[in-house]
């Protein structure tokens, strides 16, 4: 007796086609997965009989093997409980073998025979479309997820009696509604809550503009939080692709609640972050760190300086490539991971180094030790850096409410066109992309400007790679005022944003 | 040295005679490297012993000093301190030596014998301290180098201690236009002190002058530091303070100034910061209140050459009116809104500023620099003088007619 569903396994966030074979055979009850099951689907043995029992259904009294094909693929997550019941279901014809092979089945069972929730279902149905069948079987929750993806159809069902009923024709799910399509993003934040700050604020949507990293460095209420929260809010609408890779990681890191992500992702992990939480990792089951959550978005990383090493260290690759290669014993996954990088921090320890009105307390080694942490081969992707003061009571009375976030998100959206047309045929989407050489080749930047910069370097107020991320960032500013070339006055601006030292250096004070 | 002078002295000095000679100078080496014994513990053991030599002798002999002190002067080789001395670039100048510098011989406890690297300054006798806090704002240092640089120019010699903060700004700003600084170090000079300094010291020790009393190797200890400040304030005619916090060294030096007759001049600072402290402390008691190195200049009675002054950079329009609008640090947003132009303009405006020395960004706020202060005044001056019709700046600066001292003349010998 020979049963034969489809099921899908998980690896990375791509989803893979798994044959899920069942034999009924004789021998001594019991249940045997074969073909590299991880521990995940090692623990579905014991869940799947009771669950099968529960909805009314019968559990053969005899050797059951199961198996899983490609025999070469690990198999993880909670996902392949189903598919292992249908098989068994299927082997002592149960249910309908006819219909079986044109669906995909994802779910966990419980014990009483329901479908719980499971994450990664997105990319269970993009898995199953590719594949060209009809449709999936998911769990009722999980329906709007799948619901996603375009010409597929979609059965929720609450419980595996629901799914039996179904194949059988005696239940009929109700149809998933496709929402979720709104195109405009709703945020819970807006820049227009920020007050004072005004250079600040200019300076995200540079950076937002160019896709430039941020660094600020500021005193404890300074406001950096409240403004990297903005960052995300006048980011560039998401296409419906980015929305649905984003969607899609956090289906597989079990985040999802609902439909399409249209927001452009805000994360913010605390400084004790383990490197696996946010890179991603996982001792069986791969998950996609905060870096893969923040694709697409804004990685925030407050209190910079206390991050562990190895943690920041490892966030070289996500910012190069966009993407994070996890690998473990139980295998490797890829995770894209392309995010706008706002790294804040004091500008000592003690918080108060630059303050007009308190004084620094800390000592002078700790705060060399300190200054170190502010420079390095991470920090030297971050083209933007701000010093952001303390707002008196009467600096923060005095002024107006900003523009917001949707007036300034037009303007980052035409300079993004802009970089978007002019890199086609290099493959760059924005100006903090280009490695140096090819921005110095590319950034269209009139003698004058460049003549400025020049000096700027003589005067050692940059050194070479501050010289690159100065153009880059002068670039933008140029797109963002609609020049062809880079002119003097889009240079200045950019070297305002050069340096995080709140302490200017000594040549500079003569 | 002629010895009335020193009979109206009412505190004992050194004997006329002492460390001359081979036998006197080889003890010398050895009580510099003394630790437990000052001068002012010494100088009467010499008055009454005579010599160098006599005063080791009875050291050695138990009659003065710690028991460290007594093994040391025992056991200590003073061949072996000269080598090191001499590896190290540096030479004894003994008391009776020409090259000891006159001023320093009218303080009370002066040293018995330096010692010296590079050449003795040229103009030792117009030298002009610049002290100050280590922790210093970014305006102290550029109050600092200012006018190392501006004393420098004047062919004075810049004297302070090699610390952070403003010693370091005011020996940089002598070595910017390569005028002479002298260091005087809390350690031996073989031990530069603090580590941050140790480029500054080698730089000072090729270009300028190092000079200690304490014998190569001795290591920086916290009772040198008030000690080694006798001796800035005792080398100048004048002591600078620029900026300090309550309690700290650049008081002390400030009054040892006082304390040798020599002159005070203190750079004035805002009420409300803690490092204006000792300056307007300074000020209250009597100092010379300076805003910027051409008060200072004009009241040492000095002038750099016209061609030295700082250049003359044109501002247009809009970075003037943005500089006018600079009273204290300021926020661009307030500039903006203040003057009606947009937050990008205000920054760029403010970048050409920046890069020009004119302005400069405090934790996120502009302030102006010293430099544009001068600038300023030049060009209050100009309209002025356009007004009346007189084209005459050639022949001063400042537009008195001729420089004279309102700072007392150090008495040369």
């Amino acid at each position: 007796m020979y049963g034969r569903v489809n099921g899908v396994t998980v690896v990375g966030v791509r989803g893979h086609l798994v044959a899920v074979e069942a034999h009924v055979g004789r021998g001594l009850p019991s249940l045997t997965i074969t073909g590299l099951p991880g521990a995940g689907v090692q623990d579905a043995r014991d869940r799947i009989r009771p669950a099968v029992e529960s909805a009314g259904l019968e559990w053969p009294l005899r050797r059951v093997v199961v198996n899983l094909s490609p025999g070469t693929l690990r198999k993880e997550g909670p996902g392949l409980d189903l598919p292992v019941a249908m098989g068994v279901l299927a082997a002592t014809t149960q249910v309908p073998a006819g219909a079986l092979g044109r669906w995909a089945f994802a779910g966990e069972l419980s014990l009483r025979g329901g479908l719980v929730p499971t994450p990664g279902v997105l990319s269970v149905a993009i898995a199953a479309a590719r594949a060209g069948l009809r449709g999936v079987v998911v769990p009722a929750e999980n329906a709007a997820e799948a619901a996603l993806v375009d010409d597929l159809e979609v059965v929720g069902a609450a419980s595996l009696a629901e799914v039996v009923g179904f194949l059988r024709g005696t239940w009929r799910p109700t149809a998933p509604g496709k929402t979720g399509r709104r195109e405009d993003a709703k945020h819970a934040v807006d820049l227009a809550e920020v007050r004072g700050q005004a250079q600040a604020r200019r300076a995200l949507e540079v950076a937002a503009a160019g896709g430039h990293n941020v660094l600020m460095v500021g005193p404890p209420g300074a406001g950096k939080t409240m403004l990297a929260r903005r960052l995300a809010t006048i980011l560039p609408t998401m296409s419906r692709d980015e929305s649905l890779e984003v969607t899609q990681l956090h289906s597989v890191a079990g985040l999802l609640d609902g439909g399409l992500i249209h927001a452009r992702p805000f994360r913010s992990p605390h400084h004790t972050v383990s490197p696996a939480a946010l890179l991603g990792g996982g001792t069986a089951y791969l998950r996609p760190g905060e870096v893969s959550l923040a694709h697409h978005g804004v990685l925030f990383l407050d209190e910079f300086t206390e991050f562990r090493r190895d943690a920041v260290e490892g966030l070289r690759q996500p910012l190069e490539d966009g993407r994070v290669v996890v690998t473990r014993m139980v295998g490797s996954a890829v995770f894209p991971a392309r995010f706008t990088l706002v790294a804040a921090a004091n500008p000592c320890p003690c918080g108060f180094a630059g303050d007009p009105v308190r004084r620094c307390i800390c000592r002078d080694d700790r705060l060399k030790t300190y200054q170190a942490k502010l420079t390095g081969p991470l920090l030297d992707r971050v083209d933007i850096r701000l010093v952001l003061p303390r707002l008196t009571k009467r600096e923060l009375l005095g002024e107006q409410p900003g523009e917001t976030s949707s007036s300034v998100r037009e303007r980052v959206e035409r300079a993004r066109s802009l970089q978007r047309r002019r890199y086609a045929p290099l493959g760059f989407p924005s100006n903090a992309q280009l490695p140096g050489p090819v921005a110095r080749r590319e950034a269209r930047i009139s003698p004058q400007a460049r003549e400025l910069l020049a000096s700027a370097v003589d005067l050692h107020a940059l050194t070479g790679r501050g010289f690159d991320r100065t153009l880059k960032v002068a670039r933008t500013i140029a797109d963002l005022a609609g020049a062809d070339l880079v002119e003097p006055d889009h240079v200045v601006e950019a070297l305002a944003y050069r340096s995080a030292s709140p302490l200017p250096e000594l040549e500079r004070a003569v | 040295m002629p010895s009335e002078s020193r009979a109206v002295r009412p505190w004992p000095t050194w004997p006329p005679d002492y460390g001359s000679g081979d036998e006197d100078r080889r003890a010398l080496f050895v009580l510099s490297a003394l630790r437990g014994i000052s001068p002012r513990n010494l100088i009467p053991i010499a008055v009454e012993r005579g010599s160098a030599a006599a005063t080791l002798a009875w050291i050695a002999e138990g009659h003065a000093g710690s028991e460290n002190d007594q093994a040391f002067a025992r056991g200590l080789d003073p061949d072996a301190i000269a080598r090191v001395a001499e590896a190290c670039g540096s030479r004894l100048v003994t008391w009776t030596s020409a090259e000891y510098p006159n001023q320093l011989r009218q303080i009370p406890d002066p040293p018995g014998a330096i010692y010296l690297t590079g050449r003795a300054s040229p103009d030792v006798t117009s030298a002009v301290a610049v002290v100050g806090a280590r922790r210093c704002t970014a305006s102290g240092r550029e109050a600092a180098y200012r006018i190392g640089r501006g004393l420098a120019l004047a062919g004075l010699t810049v004297v302070s201690g090699a610390a952070r903060g403003i010693d370091a700004a005011s020996h940089e700003g002598a070595l910017s236009v390569r005028g002479w600084t002298l260091a005087v170090l809390g350690s031996g000079l073989d031990v530069p002190y603090p580590s941050a300094s140790r480029e500054l010291i080698a730089r000072i020790g090729r270009l300028g002058t190092l000079v200690s009393e304490y014998a190569p190797g001795t290591p920086p200890s916290q009772h040198h530091f008030p000690a080694r400040n006798r001796i800035v304030a005792g080398l100048c005619r004048a002591t600078v303070v620029v900026e300090g916090a309550k309690g700290s060294g650049s008081l002390i030096t400030a009054e040892h100034a006082m304390e040798f007759g020599r002159d005070v001049v203190a750079v004035a600072g805002s009420v409300t910061s803690a490092l204006s402290e000792v300056p307007l402390q300074l000020i209250r008691e009597g100092a010379t209140l300076i805003r910027d190195v051409d008060d200072l200049l004009d009241d040492l009675g000095v002038e750099i050459a016209p061609a030295e002054v700082a250049d003359r950079l044109e501002l247009d329009d809009a970075e003037r009116r943005i500089l006018d609008g600079i009273a204290e640090p300021t926020l661009p947003d307030r500039l903006a809104s203040s003057l009606g132009v947009t937050v990008p303009e205000v920054v760029g405006v403010l970048m050409r500023l920046e890069l020009r020395g004119f302005v400069r960004n405090v934790g996120g706020r502009y302030e102006t620099t010293l430099k544009a202060r001068a600038q300023r005044d030049q060009r209050d001056e100009d309209s002025e003088r356009s007004a009346r019709g007189t084209p005459d700046r050639a022949t001063s600066r400042t537009g008195t007619p001729a420089p004279s001292s309102r700072l007392a003349a150090i008495d040369e010998r």
